[in-house]
């Protein structure tokens, strides 16, 4: 399917990787400015207290100090996520919810003095009783974190589809599981940063790490009230995101209030430690399923119950409660599906979005009894996959269009791949192969306030002279590779080289783009692309076509030169005048065929600059229900993995000797940065399932906040992965183009946990399965 | 808390600074030399990415005071091309997608300079455990380690 | 992160070192390889008023050997006995103790006679040592005493070292003919790991290549401290070798642990690291045996 294209498949170099690979690519740590200002913040030592008193005098006194501010100093306006759960302030207002909660902010000359500042910054608290679990929270009596919301349920879900008792009563096999996972962290190795600057406009520009210019523009205008024309968000490189970075942060709002009253620039950075403090990751997820099926092994019926370990504010956490049941409707035909779910306020920090976003478990636990099935009914799971997947064309129970599905192609690739045939069931004990699938969004149907707006703006300018391309585009590349995904559409799209087009990226004023989350960019801000580009080419052919005095259906534009059919056209007085205007340049324009540089300069020299617009938003999707927004998507990536593991039977050691992957991204948009995507969601999966949990002590504190506590993986820790790139030719897509970002973690663990059965016979109802506890499980299953 | 004057010899240069002794190299490096390629992830060691070359050994410049660097030569990832001409490594990281988000490729690329200058043809268990103590959460190092191994083959290559 | 402030030294020879030590007292922290006290410093377990740092001191990074002995400077780097250099080539136990600290950039720096003071009972090189008998050399401006690594540690990561004194080399014989040594470390991740639990094991063949002449069993994160495991080495000693000797001696080192640091993981782990490594060890003794 690539062998169509000039530039979309290929592996061109990644547009920034030169500047990253000499460190010249800035970050926001990275940046400086003339009169800067250091901010730190004041966080609470406990998990729920009433604020009494805050007594800044001190603070304020130390010399160097320009600024402290607390919650009377800062409208009191709610924000968050989702407009229908604002519930943060920017300091404590009457209360802080968890160990981490913002009280106060300083400014001063810098770092040192602002964190002296801080320590003599004097609170007043009354201690309440810390909730710090799901069952705490929910138990009888117990205190509400938010007045707003009652016994501590910050989300509740019942959906049904079909008529799921009616079907079980139909199945010849029915089972029940649980799974507990842990709440985790994306690990991004650049920690959060920003730097406001307030300039004598009036005018708010926010340097931040974030995957949203978007959003944090949008809260920045709604909470500081300044009009939002004088607010603007500009994202510099950014060094991983995964999720946690997807909403205005404490940094972008302190440090923004703090430049207003300072009049300078003021920067603020997290600590690694202050990371895990802020949190906005992985929720911890308690799933109860039951499924049904046919002796033939046909799906019928699936019950999924969740409660969700939510922290102290919402977050995406309105979302994720929904996505740990929509996220199951395919890639498998399910015809009857329940879901009940709840995200539950806890004295921690508060959960978001992470990779996945709320599918990641749910997939782990429904994955893994699809293969207990299988071997109830002596069916290899492959061929229980494969038996009941669903196709091109075909709609799940909860209202999602499979627009394209290159479903059994993954699978199939994967076994072959892996030569499963040849090691599923002939392996010595503790070795095992283990297989799952998966899919997730190419974007979210909705943005996440109710609008009509856009979801991604893309301008461009054609140079006046030289045929070069500058794109403008809101997007948020944040190690992706958006700038190049980018860059190879409008370089396909307008026919010209990819080192002609130069993106700019990341600042809100190019444009809106909702930003990186949701695994959108490659289909919505490449829509958005392809049509900014076919606009600037059809205008150039359109000022040629007058020129030649031919119909403009006779002209294209193709790998940077001007092709035209039929009957041979004179071009030379075209070329003659350009390299009149040119007299005394070397490396003028020859060949047969005029270049793109001479047409764009003849569009220009009859039009002025050519700029080309496009502008994307999905049509309506979804069904009709409560909830029925989310999980819908224009398009559905899809995949399947076999994990390949050995565990040392006496230590409880579990080695992951080779993945497997197969992603269907519909069209390869850079072969390499698919590649790239698929390599880097199977080791952050199989950090989740082996290592990763943050761990919080009796007084809601968190035990690990370091990344040689919360372990992430290291190189030794991952295997060689293969990696197959399923082309399945995505209609709503550019190109045929959808997502590759998120959904290439969802068969991880759940492939690593068959596996692990496979191997030593522990079907693993807990996450992580760190040693300890595989080595509890093989001693189980030895008693038994 | 005396400030002292110190002189750092960096990427080949003399550099003469005015420091307390609770800077770090990191700081230094990044706040009075302006060489911003050393990054910081954690300060504390865990992640890698604030890797420089001491005498061509890989160290945490978290770890590292100022005054401890002295008398020694420290290359940062701004040291290792040569004027437009990159490095091997950094060619090779390139070219094979070894570079996402680039918040490890400084630290990665000088850690694997050092692996090569030691081990010039590692094997593929040699190349892991050189980097062990570089963490990256974007690539799953599948390429990083595809990419260090073309680089020992083409600097070989050149070598003979 | 940020350090905390204090006021730096850099001796130019031990005897000023010793003498600068003993004049700051408590108000000093030795600086060696500080990849473990910077952290302290940053994470502000630590606050000394003055750094005494070790790296004027080249003496301190001397490897000597001669007359069947070995004498380690305490400022010999992990990065460096990782190495294995041909001198140190029988210290298997140490060579692989020190491969598995930390990360190759840790291990550029941290020191041996560092991860000896810290003290702390996971610590990758007091097993190894205690295997290995090592001997201490303690110098102050009185002069120098030797003491065993055994009697040096003391639970709690602390060490008998007194204010003012410092540690210089670390003296071990060179293992005879028919000997070998092994160190396993178990943690979660396959590098950057403090381990969960780490043993070292040696073992002396007598001249039939078969009987245990003598046997040290060391384990780490199972006791306030590092520990020899008395047990285990009197059930070896005298004894046929033999992997099933082995798992009895892995038995008796688990009563050695302390309950209230090793519970049930630790404990299983414990015996079959202890296992693995008299198996390796025992290996490698019969590799050399004449």
């Amino acid at each position: 399917m690539s062998k169509q294209f000039d530039v979309i498949g290929k592996r061109f170099p990644r547009k920034d990787a030169p500047a990253k690979a000499t460190g010249q690519a800035q970050f926001v740590d990275d940046m400086v400015f003339p009169d800067m200002l250091w901010g730190a913040i004041l966080q609470s030592p406990h998990a729920h207290a009433r604020v009494l008193n805050v007594d800044t005098s001190k603070a304020q006194a130390l010399p160097g100090v320009k600024a402290v501010i607390t919650a009377k100093d800062v409208p009191g306006t709610k924000y968050g996520v989702s407009p229908a759960r604002y519930d943060e302030t920017v300091f404590a207002i009457d209360k802080v919810r968890y160990v981490g909660d913002e009280i106060a902010a300083v400014a001063a000359v810098d770092l040192e003095t602002a964190l002296e500042a801080v320590s003599l910054i004097e609170v007043e608290y009354e201690p309440l009783p810390a909730l710090l679990t799901p069952q705490e929270a929910l138990a009888e009596g117990a205190p509400w974190i938010h007045d707003e919301f009652p016994g501590n349920i910050g989300g509740e879900v019942h959906q049904e589809f079909g008529d799921v008792e009616k079907a079980l009563a139909q199945c010849d096999i029915i089972r029940t599981d649980t799974f507990q996972s842990k709440r985790q962290d994306g690990g991004a190795i650049e920690p959060h940063a920003a730097i406001a600057v307030y300039d004598l406009d009036g005018r708010l520009t926010l340097h931040s790490a974030t995957q949203v210019p978007h959003y944090v523009q949008r809260t920045l205008a709604m909470v500081t009230g300044l009009p939002i024309s004088k607010v603007r968000v500009i994202k510099p490189y950014v060094g991983g995101g995964f999720g946690p970075k997807s909403e205005a942060t404490p940094l972008d709002l302190c440090s923004s209030f703090l430049a207003m009253a300072t009049g300078r620039p003021v920067k603020m950075l997290y600590t690694r430690e202050q990371v895990f403090l802020h949190g906005r990751a992985r929720h911890g997820y308690f799933h109860e399923m039951t499924l049904g099926v046919k002796k033939d092994g046909t799906l019928l019926a699936l019950k999924n119950r969740c409660v969700m370990d939510g922290g102290a504010y919402s977050s995406f956490g309105i979302a994720t409660v929904y996505y740990a049941g929509s996220l199951l409707g395919a890639p498998y035909k399910l015809p009857n599906m329940k879901y009940d779910g709840v995200r539950v306020y806890t004295n921690k920090p508060a959960c978001g979005a992470q990779r996945g976003h709320g599918g990641v478990h749910a997939r782990a636990l429904f994955e893994q009894q699809l293969d207990l099935i299988a071997e109830e009914l002596g069916m290899d799971p492959v061929e229980l996959r494969l038996k009941n997947i669903m196709e091109t064309g075909d709609v799940t129970c909860n209202d999602l269009a499979m627009s394209s599905l290159g479903m059994k192609e993954c699978i199939e690739a994967v076994r072959d791949g892996s030569s499963w045939k040849n090691k599923r069931g002939k392996l010595p004990p503790g070795k095992g192969i283990g297989m799952a699938s998966g899919f997730f969004v190419s974007g979210a149907g909705y943005p996440i306030y109710r609008s009509e707006t856009y979801h991604s703006t893309v301008n461009l300018k054609v140079q006046e002279d030289g045929g070069g391309v500058e794109v403008l585009t809101a997007a948020a590349e944040i190690g992706q590779g958006a700038e190049t995904m980018v860059a190879t559409i409008t370089a396909e799209a307008l026919g010209v080289n990819y080192n002609d087009v130069h993106v700019q990226s990341g600042s809100t004023d190019f444009g809106v783009d909702l930003g990186a989350y949701s695994s959108r960019t490659t289909l919505m801000t490449g829509h958005a692309a392809k049509l900014a580009a076919e606009d600037a080419k059809q205008q150039i052919l359109a000022e040629l076509a007058a020129e030649l005095e031919i119909d403009v259906s006779r002209l294209d534009i193709k790998r940077g030169e001007v092709i035209i059919s039929g009957e041979p056209v004179d071009i030379t007085p075209i070329r003659t005048m350009y390299i009149k205007e040119h007299r005394g340049w070397n490396n003028m324009p020859e060949g047969d065929n005029l270049t793109f540089r001479e047409a764009s300069r003849l569009a220009f020299l009859r039009k002025g600059s050519i700029t080309g617009s496009g502008a994307y938003k999905p049509p309506p999707l979804g069904g009709k229900f409560k909830g029925a927004a989310v999980g819908t998507s224009p398009a559905y990536g899809c995949s399947a993995q076999v994990v390949e593991v050995t565990v040392d039977m006496e230590t409880g050691q579990v080695f992951v000797d080779k993945v497997t992957d197969a992603h269907d991204c519909g069209q390869a948009i850079n072969l390499t940065q698919v590649e790239g995507q698929m390599e880097g969601s199977v080791s952050m999966g199989l950090g989740e399932g082996l290592f990763e949990q943050v761990k919080f002590d009796a007084e809601g504190r968190v035990e690990n906040p370091s990344l040689g506590d919360y372990r992430i993986p290291t190189i030794m820790d991952i295997p060689n992965i293969q990696s197959l790139v399923i082309e399945s030719g995505e209609p709503n897509g550019p190109f045929g183009a959808k997502e590759v970002g998120e959904g290439g973690i969802m068969p991880t663990i759940p492939a690593l946990l068959n596996a692990v059965r496979n191997a030593v016979g522990v079907q693993v109802s807990e996450l992580p399965l760190i040693p300890e506890n595989m080595l509890l499980g093989i001693q189980a299953l030895k008693k038994k | 808390m005396s400030k002292h004057q110190i002189t750092l010899m960096v990427n080949g240069l003399e550099r003469e600074l005015l420091v307390e002794p609770n800077r770090t190299l990191t700081q230094v490096l990044r706040e009075d030399l302006r060489l911003t390629g050393t990054k910081h992830g954690c300060g504390i060691g865990d992640c890698g990415c604030c890797t420089v070359l001491m005498d061509g050994q890989a160290v945490n410049s978290c770890l590292l005071l100022a005054f401890e660097a002295v008398g020694h030569e420290i290359t940062t990832i701004e040291g290792l091309a040569d004027g437009n001409r990159l490095h091997p490594l950094q060619d090779s990281f390139i070219e094979l997608g070894a570079i996402q988000c680039g918040f490890c490729s400084p630290g990665m690329i000088l850690s694997s300079k050092a692996l090569l200058a030691n081990n010039p043809s590692p094997t593929e268990e040699e190349i892991r455990m050189g980097l062990s103590g570089n963490l990256c959460r974007c690539t799953g190092y599948q390429k990083i380690v595809e990419a260090v191994h073309d680089a020992a083959q083409k600097m070989k290559g050149a070598s003979s | 992160m940020l350090l905390p402030r204090f006021e730096y030294y850099q001796p130019s020879d031990l005897g000023e070192a010793c003498q600068v030590l003993a004049e700051l007292g408590d108000s000093a922290a030795i600086l060696a390889g500080g990849t473990d006290l910077l952290v302290n410093l940053k994470t502000r377990k630590a606050s000394p008023e003055h750094l005494v740092a070790l790296s004027g001191l080249d003496q301190l990074k001397e490897i000597n050997n001669g007359g069947g002995s070995l004498r380690l400077g305490s400022g010999v780097t992990a990065g460096i006995l990782a190495d294995g250099p041909d001198t140190l080539s029988s210290l298997t136990a140490l060579i692989q103790g020190a491969a598995s600290l930390g990360s190759p950039q840790i291990r550029n720096r941290a020191t041996v006679g560092g991860n000896l003071c810290s003290a702390r009972s996971a610590a990758d090189l007091i097993p190894p040592l205690l295997v290995l008998g090592a001997k201490l050399v303690l110098a102050s401006s009185k002069g120098e005493r030797e003491v065993d690594l055994n009697d040096f540690l003391l639970s709690g990561a602390r060490t008998i070292l007194a204010p003012g004194e410092l540690l210089t080399a670390i003296k071990l014989k060179a293992p005879a003919a028919g000997s070998g040594s092994a160190f396993i470390k178990l943690g979660q991740r396959r590098a950057m790991e403090i381990a969960r639990v780490n043993a070292a094991t040696s073992i002396a063949l007598a001249g039939d290549g078969k009987t245990i002449q003598s046997a040290r069993v060391a384990l780490g994160a199972v006791a306030p401290r590092a520990i020899l495991s008395q047990k285990a080495a009197q059930l070896l000693k005298g004894q046929t070798a033999s992997e099933e000797l082995f798992a009895q001696a892995g038995q008796a080192a688990v009563e050695d642990a302390s309950p209230r640091t090793c519970h049930e993981f630790k404990c299983e782990v414990v015996s079959v690291l202890t296992r693995r490594c008299l198996m390796q060890s025992w290996q490698q003794a019969r590799g050399q045996a004449s």
